[in-house]
């Protein structure tokens, strides 16, 4: 575990080595302000959302670590404190505070964490081609159909209710499948940060990785799918 | 963003609607999706003598997405299976006037096309 906090503090060195401060035109070391002449820097659009709070790129985390950042760096970065700064302070400031908030919200909620994570680690998240779950999708069309008669049919009459109520239960069903998938997804959290603390780089530990960031990748999607049929179901027979 | 005419005419009156029997004789099936806005389509043809005698499609998703697949078993009707490989997403786009952001559900379409010739191909090379 200490050897990889460690690596990654190092490349996050390396990377805020390589920054000039745009005012003073000194090596920024500091974190977001320059040691010299204390002006705000700009975060680098290279720099990924797990770094910029200063947390290892992991998917079970502290929230009240991540939410004690996200406060301390709002303040640091409040387009309110910077009212009787220069205009390129100014500007600064939003954009890093705006860039603070997305970071938040991402991390924030854990399936848009995850997906984040994917993005990272995957590059373009379309990199990893899923299967289409062709059972999914014969069940999701189907009920597509019943929903159309639903739609189509006269809601007072028996048949209409008959339907409705087939369909409270198929949402129950489809609820729980959802549910299990959340819990699948936070087992697969599990494995990736094991993988993650333990560091290694063999070819065995970059297959593994492989496997369960596809793995994800397929529940997510399918996650999609069943939540936005049951968007679709839950809004007809509301 | 208003769609556009064509593709409220397609989502209003979708053409070649429903499916056919997976396992009959000259069908192909493509089932696509898009796992970034849980769109879902199936889109089939049916070939005799290498020609595409009839389509059909079921879509789950947006307007867009329910007029790309709509228009798509239009053009497939008539064409030879090496002429239904060239339909692009970009042909797509343009006849329905897609804004950029709905460019994904011309491409799930065109994907769609392709997973259905495939299938096609499949079940014919088995024989």
């Amino acid at each position: 575990m200490d050897g990889h906090t460690h690596s990654t503090s190092d490349r996050r060195e390396l990377q805020m080595a390589r920054s000039m401060c745009w005012h003073c035109q000194s090596e920024v070391s500091g974190e977001y302000f320059c040691d010299r002449c204390v002006k705000v820097q700009p975060v680098s659009k290279e720099l990924d959302y797990f770094t910029c709070f200063g947390i290892p790129r992991r998917l079970s985390i502290d929230q009240q670590q991540l939410e004690t950042k996200f406060y301390e760096l709002s303040r640091a970065f409040h387009p309110d404190f910077y009212q009787n700064k220069s205009g390129a302070e100014q500007t600064i400031s939003l954009g890093n505070s705006a860039m603070l908030n997305t970071a938040y919200r991402t991390l924030r909620d854990p399936i848009q964490r995850a997906e984040y994570l994917l993005d990272l680690e995957a590059g373009a998240v379309k990199e990893i081609r899923t299967t289409p779950p062709a059972d999914l999708f014969e069940e999701i069309l189907e009920l597509q159909d019943t929903l159309n008669e639903v739609r189509a049919s006269d809601r007072t009459s028996d048949a209409a209710a008959s339907l409705r109520a087939a369909l409270q239960s198929k949402r129950a069903t489809l609820e729980q499948r959802q549910r299990d998938m959340e819990a699948q997804i936070q087992q697969l959290f599990g494995q990736w940060d094991a993988l993650q603390d333990r560091g290694d780089a063999t070819e065995q530990a970059r297959a593994e990785r492989t496997r369960i960031l596809k793995e994800m990748r397929d529940i997510l999607s399918n996650r999609t799918y069943v939540k936005n049929i049951v968007n679709d179901l839950v809004a007809t027979i509301a | 963003m208003a769609y556009s005419d064509k593709v409220v005419d397609h989502f209003n009156n979708p053409r070649n609607m429903g499916s056919f029997k997976k396992d009959e004789d000259g069908v192909g099936t493509g089932m696509v999706g898009a796992p970034e806005c849980g769109d879902v389509m199936k889109l089939q043809i049916k070939v005799q003598n290498d020609t595409i005698v009839d389509a059909k499609f079921k879509t789950f998703g947006c307007g867009s997405a329910i007029a790309s697949s709509s228009l798509a078993t239009e053009w497939l009707k008539g064409k030879t299976i090496e002429e239904a490989q060239k339909i692009k997403n970009t042909d797509i786009v343009q006849e329905l006037n897609l804004p950029p952001v709905k460019i994904h559900c011309s491409v799930l379409a065109e994907d769609a096309i392709k997973a259905a010739l495939a299938d096609y191909q499949k079940k014919a090379d088995s024989k």
